[in-house]
Formats: structure tokens, C-alpha cells, sequence
């Protein structure tokens, strides 16, 4: 870490040195307070000069300084700035002490205006560019996760899938609980591109978050605004929390150079974590059970087909169930599966022995790769700096025919027209392409089937061959020998290759600035930032694919092309106006500004209809039946915002620290639409008081008390139409089946922070804890109403959610010798989310419902996120009651709370040794405690007796789905009442049932609470060896200015999870509807090596 | 130093002229904020077609539930299981959201345009009589679905907690709107023109729509109200529609096909085959219309016989859709393929056809309603037996005109009727087991309404499905339970309405539902 901020340090500095002219000549040596050693790197100039020059690999320095004989200054990242007066002298024998306030020392905060850290009076956390470049991945954002306290980052596998970003838990009850995005001060779209159908459980695909676009190369430092406080120059949009991305900018190159260049490539493969990944058991094949038509021999097979024309009917497989209940596997039965039905087939009217399939589902899944390259060239003068990058990422996916492409052109540049006056801007050209993204959800999803509906008598292989050497659909899952056609699933080859999305996004984000130092005192800020896009998605479904839900109107097609265009623009106009003034024990800073914002989003969605006619051309036209209506939406938002804030700062102690803003939105009603919000914070650095302590080097105790106001979505006030496809020539209009208000208020969250920072034994071990609470109330929120109402949902202001938590992140270097060094960063955050109340006389808000007949809600006096559904029937004792027939009992209502998505606690411990100053090893560990998900692939997959789980040996000794004639079967677990109703005697259950039925095992005859899992896992997130070359060898080269390696592993090991065959983080996709997996995807362990390159 | 002001000025001109317009942008330019009732009226009708005509699991299990189909493999509705799928709340949102508020608005916006002249204000007038007919249409069915409905307060945003109100009631307070209907309406003039989807604003057909509908609400009333059923049923017979009349639905294909086109057809699965239930006795009947109600099956065992049968499956078991007789579509199932349809069949003539209609109500219902009335004492121009007749005949007329010439259905219904397991004197048990028999084998494919016939008259016999769900008392479910979602969303008026019924149970009876408890 220290290597790469010396060399950014050293590229930072080393250009000043050329300006010098004159002869007199100074040297010395810096060194470090700590060890003693040398510090290269370290930047000297003489004040109020562009005179200058930085230390060598050994801490030495050399420097012309001309006739200048005032004060040199010595700078180093990291390091307390000293001062020394040069005087007549000539040798400068330099210590500098490591800073208190660390590296952070100066953060970014809203807006993009620098702040010192010390003088804030709530949290923020601030993440180096380079650690969130480590694991080449598609979606910077990943590589948050453990670094950040208090910041829920929850990763899904879907390929370029989006990543739910939640701080300080979830504050809204129905809107967007994300995290703002900002780019250099200006925010950017992170819109999550999905349809909502696909975020609860429905078919689609996780397109990801826009966010997600920006390359992770041209990342300064990423700082985290988590409080209201924070980020109440935003506006409402702050209210759930802001990623601050600062990227990198121009500046002079290595030494006498005006510019220089980095090349940084990187190669990274994923393999399957496996305990990720569903595994079958082994012993039985396609069906359900012991009732087909074979007889009594064969009760899992069919006997309904001459298959080899000799007249006899044969024995069938009965290809068309998607289970895995059916007749026991026997090496010596010779049957007819789905492989003899084809004329195609090499197996074509023949019996192959009935077995386990060679090759499972683990067979179709296959490494993925990622390479991300990148370069940029960098250059400046006194007056002008500019930075033109260019980085390219590809990615396969974890099935055939998938990809990601992502190129990005970043150009940024600054010149100094005259004295005081800076313009620059920043251009960012983005192309992301998609193909061939997962499916996710429960239908329609080659992993749903992997998971939940399957035949274990399947060889993927023989998939793979089959449709390869044929390029038709032949599936494992044929309806009956005489009807090919797929019953539930395609040949999963079939539907990769041909029923794929494609999907690109074209974008131009960026920022003209024009900043004026007028003197001292002053400035004044003009900036104009945009972010638009625009993004087509296209989806297809070959002819002769297995039914599914498609287009427009989601009817059930067995072909059919889609087609989405968005076109999405956000513009920000920003002024600000600053004065600032020092006083010996004194000082102000006031800031005057205002925001103007404008959103638009559009978006048309055409699709054929009934299917397609000519197979294999994807166009609108190609359809059967005439088209819908295309569904079209146009969603512009405008907000003119005000604010000022003021700063007082006392004897360099004590902060304070004022803000206001006003906020008139266009989603509100004309009469309401002007709101106000204030917000205050104070710090005190208490160890000013203790200074000349050797043990304390920072003590500081903050706290802050601040309002965000929000407006409503788009469109909430004035009730429109919607329309119908026509019926012939009569149109068809109707009620929204949401009923708008024009009585809408602005929403409000109202929070309290408090926190202390230390940082002792010099600076060897510190720590910062954050206490909050966050109320949010009156929420704009659509609730359910009983359709008996005429409506689904009606807007209202209602609701009241609280957040409190505490937050911790404890640092420490428990080794310091002269060539190693052993650091420990340490995150740790616990949020209470409770929902105080909802719209009068409404306990319980749905989210979503689900299949499975779960549902995810918002309940009064529960966390948010609650999952109900039907529970187990206890007796009083807490036990689970049997019923007569021997299964369990169910809870007769469905609004049962089993368990909530939030959890307990969240943390992140970083392992960082660093030896010789050229070798870096890290490993980060992250654990989540708590929280709970509904599995549908358990639910389900047990059911269709998949899993290994479902075959075992029973309390007598035989194999559990014997018949019970045959010493099969099994007694559940529970209690059963021998007495009456009134007087109930409970006595463990005796009754012996079927474990040859499938209802057994799966969602038939168990509740909902029987497939409900823990969420707690512990993941070895992050490992980094990283080397670089010794700087002695740099410094003796002319072109190379530095050069490293790394090799980094991602998700190498769980190390610990309840939650079987999936990954609990999995999920279909971020958004509030969290706890519900279906057909989620494995997760990849990765490896990668990178290479950066300075020139 | 100039320079440097007006650059800063133009920029903040450039800002501030953008200001001026934030409330113009919240308006939604993709949606109408005004649109003629008429549309809303036209929507409603088709919500409700689609509704009755939907056999997606989600929406519409009564076939399943009236045992006309089953299910393959994934048999949980066939089970009875309407929870898994929320069907109730689906149900509640296709009527209340869909069709009823629809309707409501179309009443309003139609009740405040202006008009000019005596034809003009008629039509209107007969407008909002024809929405308030269709509207008592749909609030029969809820409350034949559940009993205790939302009804005096329903629909009425401002309440989001309506009371379920008494069925009973309900079921009164029905009758008196579609009497005062029938009075208004029977001055003839115009109505919606090509706008109604059902009758193209014919006002005569609509007036017979509303005499059936009543003849309905009345003789559901019998079994406890037997005086009003009595006096209802007399004063709308005469009114109501005659031979060969109905209300249809005719659905236009693509688009706007019939549901179960686009359930079974174009969805291209294969999820339903026919119950044993309904095969067994059409089969024993030697029923003509099982060529259109189903497809003929290969069931021979062995592979050089073919031995083509109408074979139902076992309702609620697991069933082979290849084994077992589907409902037929013209395309998938034609002749030309080496399916089972006759040259002859165009498209629309068969169930699962796109274009094939879906029948609201009509004289074949009326028929049977009237034969159970002549049973019952009423005076309805006609004997039980005679009744009985006309709708057999009827039903044979409505299925096999899709196929046969006039003197084959004729003939073909002659031969039915001559069979004295169906002729009225002759056929076993009582009325009800005759009338119950034979109307819901001619209410095929209407689910509801056969599942509602059983349950009026306790016949045909249904068989045992192997896992009835919870509260159904291990046979046909009496009713359907509440939506889930009312369970909290108005959980005062849904506990009330629970207990007020005797428990929200598959198994507890409709108001009417007091006949003689049936056999299974």
C-alpha cells in the first residue's frame, strides 16, 4: 500500500524539478520517526515556489534552490508536513513523524469540496482507490465489501449483476434504500436497469447497476458519507448514504518529465466454489414415484411405447417429470430415456442402463475469465494538467455464451486561464455490452432447474453433444416419445446458445468546471455535470424452446423477440460561492451554493407477440400475431435546490459545523413543493488539550443532528389512464391500479450521530465508533389496499422507519520492525432497523410476494424485511405438532413472520503484512451474522428429491425411500396429541410415512419455516501477494518508473454458512426484495494476476 | 477581470432559464388523464371474459374444481390448494380492480357527459342501466365465490377498510337493482353501439341478459328464500333469452384470443387432461359432445392395436398428458397432423382455439335453472322435464353446430336424448341427480358455473382427489377462502367476515349452499 502512495506521491512531485535555474545547492536525508529508515519519495519545495525536488530510494536528497532562502517544506502522504527555514544552511537532516489524523487526513464531502477530516462532525470512511482495484471484476463496488463499517454490500454472482448497497440499513419503506453514486461531485445514474417483475422472483435478468460502469482504474479514492449529516448539500437523494468516487486527474510526470504513462493488465479466472453448487444424490431417476404405468416391477418407469419396433412395449423413462423421485437406479436396467426418442440421437432406439448421469449439472458450468487491461497517460505543467485514460474489461460467464465487454475513454483536464481562474472538465465515454446474462428467478432459468426440477439420470455431456452436433433442441425433457417438444425445460446448450439477451449501453458522463479564487478568501464555483445513456436491451426466444413467460404482457410463448430502449439524462448545474478567513484562534468558512437538477427517463418496450413465424430472425416484424402496444414511459423530474453552510473552528479544537438547505421538487403538489432541511454537527479535539502526551495522538468527539427532506416518484400527484390493447376497433382504458395523491407532503429522516475517534501509541493502534439513529417519517409510499377497493396501492404519506447502530473500526500495527510491518483494520457494524408504524390501521406492508407463498414486508414493530409465509403448529411447549396422518402440521394463515433479511451484525478484518517494502501480503475475512433467506431451491429441490439430503439411511437401517413394506420411510420430528382437543397429551411422534412419496421431503407437505436459513456466513473475501520491483532497480532506470505484480484471490473460501448448495448472498438481483433465492447463481472463486506498469 | 463575470453570469442565466417549467415536468405525456366512459365500459366486459374464460393456475382453478380437468403433474390447485398461488387475492383484484372500479368510473365519467336530444339522453340513460346490470353480473359471482363480500363500501378508495357485508343481503339487494334494470331498460333505445364487446349496445339483448341473470339470482335464492326465489323467477323468465341466445364473448385471435388459447395453445404447455370424472359419464352416456369437449387417446397396451378412447385422468393424481384425452385445438389436433379432428373443423370451432367464445351467460344455463324451478312448484311455462330437454338440446346445439351439419346434430341429439340414462323419466335418482348431471355436463368449460351447479344440486358425484388441502373437510371445497392479503390489509372486517360465515374454510357453505348434503 505505502509502495503504490510513495510512487503516486513521488509522480505528484517530481515534476517540479525541472523548473529550477539557479546554482545553490542543498541536500540531506529525511527519516522516519518510527524506524529510522529512509523515506523515499518524500517531496521538498520551497514555499511559495514551483522549486522542488523529492527523496531518493534511500531518503536522500539534492536540490538547486537558486537564491530562495526562505522555507522549505517536506510533504509526505501519510506524514506530519514540517517546515524548516533554509536560512544559509546547506544540510537538512529531516525526521518526520507519522500523522495522527493518518492518511485520510483531508476527505471528500458533498459536492466534492475537500474537507480536513479532523474538523467533521460525523462519520466517513474513506477507501483507497487501489483497494478497490484489486479484484478484477465487472462491478467495482464488489470490492467494498469488509473494507467499509456500516456499509451492507451484498454481492450476487449473476454475471455484471448488480449489488445492493444499503448504509446504515434501510430507511425507506418502498423507494430506493441505495446509495447515491457521485462522480467527482456530480451524481451519476445507478439505476438498477431491471424490470420489477424480475426483482420479485419473476423471470428476467439482472443488468446490473449503471453505477457499476465506471472503471475501476480510473479510481482516485472512494469516500463514504453514511449520515444524513454528510450529505445534506445532496438533497434527498443522500438520504440512504453516498458514495463519494473521486478519479484520478492529470498531473506532471516522473521527474523532469511533463508526463508519464500506466499500463496495468490483469488476467482472472473464477472456479466454481462447489459448496455453492447443488449435489444430487445418486441412487434415483426421473419421476415422482411409484405410480406410473410399468407395474408393480418398475413402479418408477413407463411402459406405454414400442421405442425399438419390435412390437413389445418398452420401458419408458417418464422424461416429462422435472424430479428426481422415480425409480431406483440399477446398473443392470435397461431402459429407454429421452436419447432413444431422436432420430438424431446415437442412442436412437436404444436402451442404455439406468443410471446417475456421468456428467451432473456441474458439468455445464464452467470457468469464468476476466481480463481487464488498461492504460492512461498523464501529463501537466504549472498551469495545466490533463489525463486521458483508456481501460477495456471482458468477462465470460459461468455458462457458454455469455459475456461482458466494458470500454472506457476517460479524458480530464484542467488549465489555469489566468491567475485564480481554473477551468476543466471531464469527459467519460462508456460502452458496456452484455450477452448472454443469467436468467434469474424461478422460471425459465437454467439454474432454477439445476437447482429445483431436474433428473439426476441427465448426463450434460450428452446435452452438449446432442445439440451441438445437431443445433435443435433436444432435451432431456421431452413430453413422451411421440411429442419431442420440451414439457418444462430445453436442452440447457439449446436455450444458452439461442435464447440469449444481448444488451448495450452507451454512455457520456462528465463535467465542465470553471473555479475562480477571486483572493484569499473567496472563490466562486460553476460546474455543469451530466450523465446520459443510452441503453437497448433485446431478448429472444427461439422457436421451439420450452414454454415461458415473455415480452410485452409476459404471456407464455414458445418463441419470441423483445426489445427495450432507455435513453436516460441527468444534468446538475452547481454554483457555489466560498469565503473562508483564518484568525490566530479562529476561523469561518461559509459556502453559499445552489443545485439544479433535471432527470429524464425514457423507455419503450416492444415485443412480438404469440411467437415468432421465420425461425431465427429477431425482429418486430417477425411476429406472430400482431403486436401489443409497446408499453412507453417518460419520467422527467426536476429539483432546484438551495443551501448554505457555515463552519466556525476555535483554537484548532473545537467545530462546528451549520447547514440549510431548500429543496423545491417537481414530483410534489404545486402548493407543497418547497421544503427545508437543517442540519449541525461539532467536533472537539480533546487531545489538544493533552498535547504533550507521548501515548494519545488524536482524541476527537463528534456529533450531529441532521434532516434530509424527499419528494415523491414521478407521476404520484394526478391520476391518469392506462391503456389496453385494443379489442378490434374498440380501445380499451383503465383505472391505474394505483390511486395517486395530491395531498402528498415531503418526506423526512431525521438522524443523530455521535462518535469518538482515537488514534494512540504512536498512531500504532486507534479506533473510531460511531452511534446513530436515523428516523424517517412521513413516507411517500404507495400502500396495499384490499383490491376490494377498486385499487392495488394508493399513495400516501405514512410510515415511520428507524435505524439505530453503532458502527467500529479499530486499526492497529501490532509489528513495526525496520523491514516488516503487520497492520490490522478491523469493521464492525450492528444496525437495528425497526418499522415503527405504517398508514393508520395498517400493520403489515407487503414487498413482495413470492412464489413459494412467502412474502417479503414492512410489519409494525419489526425489523424491515420480514419473510411470512406458513409456519410449523407448536404446542405449548414450543414443539412442532404432527398431525394424524404423520406430517407436520401448517399454520392455516400465511402472515407468519419466519424471519427477516436484515442481519445481526456485519464485519471485516484485514490482515496486512508488508515486508522489505516491496512484498505485500493481505487477506481480508468478512463475516455477516444474522439475517435470514427463504430458499425456494430447497423448497422446491428436496421436493424433487435432488439432493443428497434425500437419500440416507433410515433409524432401521434401510434406505429412506424403501417402501414401507420394505423398511423405508421415516418419523419427523414433532409431537403428536393422543389426547383430546381441549385436553391435549403430546407424545413423540411414532407414525411412520412414505420417504418414497415426494411429498415428503419438500414444499407438498411442509411449511414454509422448514426451508428458511440462516444468512450468516464467514468468507475469505480477499487475499493479495503483491511484489514490486525494488526501487534501487527503478531509480537506476531511465524508462521504468515503477513495476508491479499481484496476485489476487477473491471468494476463495467460505469459511462458514448454514445455507446449503448456495451462497447466501446470492440473490436475483439488489433491490428492497432481499431473503428469496430461486435458481441463484454459484459463486466463482477467483484468482487473478495483474501487472501496473509505470513508465 | 470582466471576462471572468460574464462568464459566470451567462452560466447562471443559462441555469435559471430551465427553472421556470418544474411543474410541467411532472406530468405523465404517456397517459391520458381524460378518456370516454364508453372504453372503460369496453374494458370491464373484457377483464370479466377474460377472467371467466382464464385457466392460468393463478387466476381461474374452477375447471379443476368442478372436476372437468385435472392437472398433469404439478396437481397442488386440483388439490384444492388456493393459498400457495394467493388465487383469492388474484381473484378479488380481477373482479373488484379490474372490472368493478372500471366499471364504476365508466358509470361516472359516462353519467357527466352532456348530451343533446331525447336519443341521446336514452342512450345514455341506458348506458349507466347496462353498467349497473353487468355489475350485478359480477357481484353474484363474488359472492358465490366467498359468501360475505365487500359490497356497500367496496370501491371506495377513500375506505381502504371496507366491511364485508352479509351475503344474503347482498344477494337482496342484487335482486332489487336488477329489477329496477329491467324496468328502466325496457323502453328500447340505444346504448353503447360497436363500444359493448357482448351485445354492440343492442338495449332487447341486454334487457334478456338482465331477465337470465335474475332468473339465476332467484333460483339460487330457493333453498332460502323460497317465496322470493319463487315471485323472481316467474316475473323474469318470460324476458329472458331464447333459443339460441346468449351472451358471448367472441374473441378476435392474436391479441385478444380466449384464454385458454392462451394458456394451453400458445403457452405450449401441456398441463391440464380431462378428469375420469367427466370422461367416465359422457363415456357411459355415449355423450356426442366429447368429441368437442376432448381429444381421443391411444390406450391400447399394445404398440401394433391402436385403441383410440376418451380417457379421463384420476383428478388430483399425477397424469401422463400424453395417456390421457386434452381439450382439442384446431391446428395442434387436426386430421391432417394424424390428430383426432375432422377435416371440417375451422379454426374457432374448437376449445382451445383462439378465436373460440367464451359464453357469460345464455339459454342453455336458463334452461336448467328453469327445470330446477318447474321441480320446485314456480310456474315457468313449462314442465321440469320439458325444461330439461331445451337445455340438453341446447348444449348439443351450441357444441356440435362447431362441427356437424344441422341433421347430424339433430339427429345426434335425438339419439342422445332416447337414451334413457339421460331421458328425464327414465334417468336414475331425483331431480337434482338429473338436473345436476346433465347441466353440468352442458355448463362444460364454464368452470365456475359447474362447480356452482354442483354445489346447488350435490350432483354429479365428485371423486376423492388424493390431498385435499387444508379446510376443505377432504372433499370439494364449499367455497373460497379469503385473499391472504385481506388477511392485513383489512383484518377487522376479514376476522368479522370470517367468523360471520362460520370460519374462513374451503369447507364452509354459501348462505344458499343448504340442500341436501351431497355425496362427496
Amino acid at each position: 500500500m505505502r509502495k503504490i502512495t510513495i510512487l503516486l506521491t513521488f509522480l505528484l512531485f517530481v515534476g517540479m524539478q525541472f523548473a529550477n535555474a539557479q546554482q545553490r545547492t542543498i541536500s540531506g536525508k529525511v527519516t522516519s520517526a518510527e524506524d529510522g529508515t529512509g523515506i523515499p519519495g518524500v517531496s521538498i519545495s520551497v514555499k511559495g515556489t514551483v522549486v522542488g525536488t523529492v527523496t531518493d530510494i534511500n531518503g536522500d536528497f539534492r536540490m538547486d534552490i537558486g537564491d530562495l532562502h526562505e522555507i522549505l517544506i517536506f510533504q509526505y502522504l501519510g506524514m506530519k508536513t514540517q517546515e524548516v527555514e533554509i536560512g544559509s544552511g546547506t544540510t537538512f537532516n529531516v525526521i518526520l513523524e507519522t500523522d495522527a489524523l493518518l492518511m485520510e487526513e483531508v476527505v471528500v464531502t458533498a459536492l466534492g469540496i475537500t474537507r480536513e477530516k479532523k474538523s467533521l462532525g460525523y462519520a466517513t470512511q474513506q477507501v483507497d482507490g487501489d483497494d478497490i482495484n484489486t479484484i478484477k471484476n465487472d462491478n467495482f463496488i464488489n470490492n467494498l465489501q469488509g473494507k467499509a463499517a456500516g456499509v451492507n454490500i451484498k454481492v450476487n454472482n449473476n454475471l455484471g449483476g448488480s449489488t445492493n448497497v444499503i448504509i446504515r440499513g434501510s430507511s425507506s419503506l418502498t423507494g430506493n434504500n441505495q446509495a447515491l453514486f457521485v462522480v467527482d461531485g456530480v451524481p451519476i445514474s445507478n439505476n438498477l436497469v431491471t424490470e420489477s417483475g424480475q426483482i420479485s422472483g419473476r423471470n428476467g435478468y439482472d443488468f446490473g447497476n449503471a453505477a457499476s460502469d465506471i472503471p475501476a482504474s480510473d479510481i482516485e479514492s472512494v469516500d463514504i458519507l453514511k449520515g444524513a449529516a454528510a450529505t445534506a448539500l445532496y438533497g434527498s437523494r443522500a438520504a440512504n448514504g453516498v458514495i463519494m468516487i473521486t478519479t484520478k486527474k492529470g498531473s506532471k510526470g516522473r521527474g523532469t518529465k511533463r508526463w508519464g504513462v500506466n499500463l496495468s493488465t490483469s488476467a482472472t479466472v473464477g472456479l466454481m466454489d462447489k459448496s455453492t453448487f447443488p449435489a444430487y444424490q445418486k441412487d434415483y431417476g426421473a419421476g415422482y414415484g411409484w405410480f406410473y404405468s410399468a407395474g408393480p416391477d418398475y413402479p418408477g418407469l413407463e411402459r406405454d411405447y414400442d421405442i425399438n419396433g419390435d412390437g413389445e412395449l418398452d420401458l419408458t423413462v417418464p422424461t416429462y417429470e422435472d424430479a428426481s423421485f422415480g425409480q431406483k437406479f440399477d446398473p443392470g436396467l435397461m431402459v429407454y430415456q429421452y436419447n432413444s426418442y431422436d432420430p438424431a440421437s446415437p442412442k436412437f432406439k436404444t436402451a442404455t442402463p439406468w443410471v446417475a448421469g456421468e456428467n451432473g449439472a456441474d458439468y455445464f458450468m464452467q470457468n469464468t475469465w476476466s481480463f481487464t487491461n488498461s492504460v492512461s497517460i498523464f501529463g501537466g505543467g504549472e498551469k495545466a494538467t490533463f489525463r486521458l485514460g483508456y481501460s477495456n474489461t471482458t468477462a465470460t460467464a459461468m455458462m457458454v455464451n455469455g459475456n461482458l465487454n466494458n470500454n472506457s475513454l476517460d479524458f480530464s483536464g484542467s488549465y489555469e486561464i489566468v491567475k485564480g481562474l481554473t477551468a476543466s472538465a471531464k469527459l467519460n465515454y462508456i460502452s458496456m455490452k452484455g450477452k448472454g446474462r443469467n436468467s434469474t428467478g424461478y422460471s425459465d432459468n437454467i439454474l432454477s432447474s439445476f437447482r429445483q426440477w431436474s433428473q439426476v439420470n441427465v448426463d450434460y455431456k450428452e446435452q452438449e453433444a446432442l445439440y451441438n452436433d445437431n443445433t435443435r433442441n433436444i432435451t432431456w425433457n421431452p413430453n413422451s416419445p411421440s411429442d419431442l417438444a420440451p414439457a418444462y425445460w430445453d436442452n440447457p446448450y439449446w436455450a444458452r446458445n439461442q435464447n440469449y439477451e444481448t444488451d448495450k449501453r452507451s454512455r457520456l458522463l462528465g463535467y465542465a468546471m470553471v473555479d475562480w479564487e477571486i483572493n484569499d478568501h473567496f472563490s466562486l464555483m460553476g460546474r455543469f455535470g451530466f450523465d446520459t445513456y443510452s441503453y437497448l436491451i433485446e431478448d429472444r426466444k427461439a422457436i421451439g424452446s420450452a414454454s415461458g413467460e415473455f415480452g410485452v404482457g409476459r404471456n407464455d410463448v414458445t418463441s419470441g423477440y423483445s426489445r427495450k430502449t432507455i435513453l436516460y439524462s441527468e444534468t446538475n448545474t452547481d454554483f457555489m460561492a466560498r469565503y473562508h478567513n483564518n484568525w490566530e484562534h479562529f476561523n469561518i468558512s461559509v459556502l453559499l451554493g445552489t443545485n439544479i437538477r433535471r432527470q429524464n427517463n425514457e423507455s419503450i418496450w416492444e415485443s412480438t407477440q404469440g411467437g415468432l413465424i421465420v425461425p431465427g430472425l429477431y425482429s418486430l416484424g417477425n411476429s406472430l400475431d400482431p403486436q401489443a402496444p409497446p408499453v412507453e414511459r417518460k419520467a422527467t423530474i426536476g429539483v432546484n435546490g438551495y443551501f448554505a453552510n457555515v463552519s466556525v473552528g476555535f483554537i484548532n479544537q473545537v467545530y462546528l459545523d451549520g447547514s440549510v438547505r431548500l429543496d423545491k421538487s417537481s414530483t410534489l403538489p404545486a402548493d407543497n413543493n418547497t421544503y427545508v432541511y437543517p442540519a449541525i454537527s461539532a467536533s472537539w479535539l480533546w487531545s489538544e488539550l493533552l498535547k504533550n502526551s507521548d501515548w494519545l495522538q488524536l482524541g476527537k468527539l463528534r456529533a450531529g443532528y441532521a434532516q434530509v427532506g424527499n419528494d415523491a416518484p414521478f407521476a404520484a400527484i394526478n391520476d391518469t389512464y392506462s391503456q389496453n390493447p385494443s379489442f378490434g376497433s374498440v380501445p380499451l382504458f383503465s383505472l391505474p391500479s394505483t390511486k395517486n395523491n395530491i395531498n402528498l407532503k415531503p418526506e423526512r429522516t431525521s438522524s443523530i450521530e455521535t462518535g469518538i475517534e482515537m488514534t494512540m501509541f504512536n498512531s500504532r493502534f486507534g479506533f473510531d465508533i460511531a452511534y446513530y439513529k436515523n428516523n424517517t417519517t412521513d413516507q411517500i409510499l404507495p400502500v396495499a389496499v384490499s383490491t376490494a377497493t377498486g385499487y392495488s396501492y394508493k399513495y400516501v404519506n405514512a410510515g415511520e422507519i428507524q435505524n439505530a447502530g453503532t458502527e467500529l473500526l479499530i486499526f492497529g500495527a501490532p509489528v513495526v520492525r525496520n523491514k516488516f510491518r503487520w497492520d490490522i483494520t478491523l469493521n464492525w457494524a450492528k444496525n437495528v432497523n425497526k418499522v415503527v408504524s405504517l398508514d393508520e390501521g395498517l400493520e403489515n406492508l407487503q414487498l413482495a410476494s413470492l412464489q413459494g407463498g412467502v412474502s417479503i414486508n414492512a410489519r409494525v414493530g419489526e425489523p424491515y424485511g420480514t419473510i411470512q409465509g406458513k409456519d410449523y403448529v407448536y404446542n405449548d411447549a414450543g414443539q412442532k405438532i404432527i398431525g394424524s396422518d404423520g406430517y407436520y402440521l401448517r399454520s392455516s394463515t400465511s402472515d407468519n413472520v419466519l424471519g427477516n433479511i436484515n442481519p445481526d451484525w456485519m464485519g471485516g478484518i484485514n490482515n496486512r503484512f508488508s515486508f522489505n517494502h516491496n512484498w505485500v501480503v493481505s487477506f481480508l475475512v468478512d463475516w455477516q451474522q444474522g439475517g435470514s433467506i427463504f430458499s425456494l431451491d430447497q423448497y422446491y429441490g428436496l421436493g424433487t428429491g435432488l439432493y443428497e439430503e434425500t437419500v440416507y439411511t433410515n433409524d432401521l437401517g434401510n434406505p429412506v425411500r424403501n417402501s414401507l413394506d420394505d423398511g423405508g420411510g421415516l418419523i419427523l420430528d414433532g409431537v403428536m396429541n393422543t389426547g383430546t382437543e381441549d385436553e391435549p397429551v403430546w407424545e413423540a411422534n411414532t407414525t411412520r410415512v412414505h420417504g418414497d412419496d415426494y411429498r415428503v421431503f419438500g414444499w407438498s407437505r411442509n411449511p414454509n419455516a422448514a426451508f428458511i436459513y440462516s444468512a450468516t456466513y464467514i468468507k475469505l473475501r480477499e487475499v493479495v501477494i503483491s511484489y514490486s520491483l525494488p526501487s534501487k532497480m527503478m531509480a537506476n532506470s531511465k524508462a521504468l518508473h515503477a513495476v508491479s505484480f499481484s496476485l489476487v484471490g477473491g471468494n476463495l473460501w467460505i469459511i462458514s454458512k448454514d445455507l446449503p448448495h448456495a451462497d447466501p448472498e446470492a440473490s436475483q438481483g439488489a433491490g428492497n426484495v432481499q431473503g428469496w433465492q430461486s435458481g441463484v447463481a454459484p459463486s466463482m472463486r477467483t484468482i487473478g494476476l495483474t501487472v501496473n506498469v509505470q513508465f | 477581470m470582466k471576462k471572468i463575470y460574464l462568464i459566470f453570469i451567462v452560466l447562471i442565466g443559462i441555469s435559471t432559464s430551465c427553472k421556470k417549467n418544474l411543474e410541467e415536468l411532472n406530468v405523465d405525456t404517456k397517459h391520458p388523464t381524460e378518456v370516454p366512459g364508453n372504453f372503460l365500459f369496453a374494458n370491464a366486459q373484457k377483464a370479466l371474459g377474460d377472467q371467466v374464460s382464464s385457466t392460468n393456475v393463478n387466476l381461474n382453478n374452477w375447471k379443476l374444481w368442478a372436476q372437468y380437468w385435472t392437472e398433469t403433474t404439478y396437481t397442488d390447485e386440483s388439490n384444492y390448494d388456493v393459498v400457495t398461488r394467493d388465487i383469492a387475492s388474484n381473484t378479488f383484484q380481477e373482479y373488484y380492480r379490474d372490472n368493478l372500479a372500471d366499471l364504476k368510473e365508466a358509470a361516472r365519467i359516462i353519467g357527466g357527459e352532456p348530451t343533446s336530444g331525447e336519443d341521446e339522453e336514452k342512450a345514455k340513460e341506458n348506458r349507466l342501466i347496462i353498467i349497473d346490470i353487468l355489475t350485478v353480473y359480477s357481484y353474484q359471482r363474488l359472492v358465490d365465490m366467498f359468501g360475505n363480500i365487500p359490497y356497500y363500501e367496496a370501491l371506495d378508495i377513500e375506505n381502504i377498510s371496507p366491511v364485508y357485508d352479509d351475503a344474503e343481503a347482498i344477494y337482496k339487494d342484487l335482486i332489487t337493482r336488477i329489477n329496477s334494470d329491467i324496468i328502466s331498460l325496457g323502453s328500447g333505445g340505444n346504448s353503447f353501439g360497436a363500444d359493448d364487446i357482448y351485445f354492440s349496445g343492442n338495449v332487447a339483448m341486454w334487457l334478456k341478459f338482465a331477465n337470465t341473470l335474475k332468473v339465476k339470482l332467484g333460483i339460487t335464492m330457493a333453498t332460502v328464500d323460497n317465496g322470493l326465489a319463487k315471485s323472481t323467477v316467474e316475473a323474469a323468465f318470460t324476458g329472458a333469452f331464447g333459443e339460441g341466445e346468449g351472451c358471448e364473448l367472441e374473441y378476435l385471435g392474436g391479441i385478444n384470443s380466449n384464454q385458454i388459447y392462451v394458456d394451453m395453445i400458445q403457452s405450449g404447455r401441456h398441463d391440464f387432461v380431462a378428469t375420469s370424472t367427466i370422461t367416465d359419464m359422457m363415456n357411459t352416456l355415449a355423450d356426442p359432445r366429447l368429441y368437442s369437449y376432448f381429444t381421443l387417446i391411444d390406450t391400447s397396451s399394445n404398440p401394433e392395436v391402436t385403441k383410440l378412447a376418451y380417457h379421463g385422468g384420476e383428478p388430483g393424481y399425477s397424469s401422463s398428458y400424453t395417456q390421457f384425452s386434452h381439450i382439442p385445438n384446431t391446428g395442434v389436433d387436426a386430421a391432417s397432423a394424424g390428430g383426432d379432428r375432422l377435416d371440417t373443423d375451422v379454426e374457432g370451432s374448437n376449445v382451445a382455439d383462439a378465436t373460440f367464445p367464451m359464453v357469460l351467460l345464455d339459454y342453455t344455463e336458463l334452461c336448467f335453472y328453469l327445470a330446477e324451478a318447474a321441480e320446485r312448484g314456480y310456474s315457468v311455462g313449462g314442465s321440469a322435464e320439458e325444461w330439461y330437454t331445451k337445455g340438453i338440446t341446447a348444449s348439443m346445439n351450441w357444441w356440435l353446430s362447431k362441427h356437424y351439419g344441422p341433421g347430424d346434430v339433430a339427429s345426434m341429439t335425438a339419439d342422445y336424448l332416447a337414451n334413457t340414462d339421460v331421458a328425464y323419466g327414465s334417468a336414475a335418482g331425483d331431480w337434482r341427480e338429473k338436473i345436476g348431471n346433465q347441466s353440468w355436463l352442458a355448463f362444460y368449460y364454464r368452470g365456475f358455473i359447474g362447480y356452482t351447479s354442483f354445489r346447488r344440486l350435490g350432483y354429479p358425484v365428485m371423486k376423492q382427489v388424493p390431498s385435499p388441502y387444508e379446510g376443505s373437510g377432504g372433499t370439494v371445497p364449499r367455497r373460497i377462502t379469503y385473499p391472504i392479503a385481506d388477511q392485513t390489509l383489512n383484518a377487522a372486517n376479514y376476522t368479522q367476515a370470517a367468523s360471520a360465515i362460520g370460519g374462513d374454510l374451503l369447507k364452509t357453505k354459501i348462505f344458499w349452499d343448504i340442500g341436501p348434503v351431497p355425496s362427496k
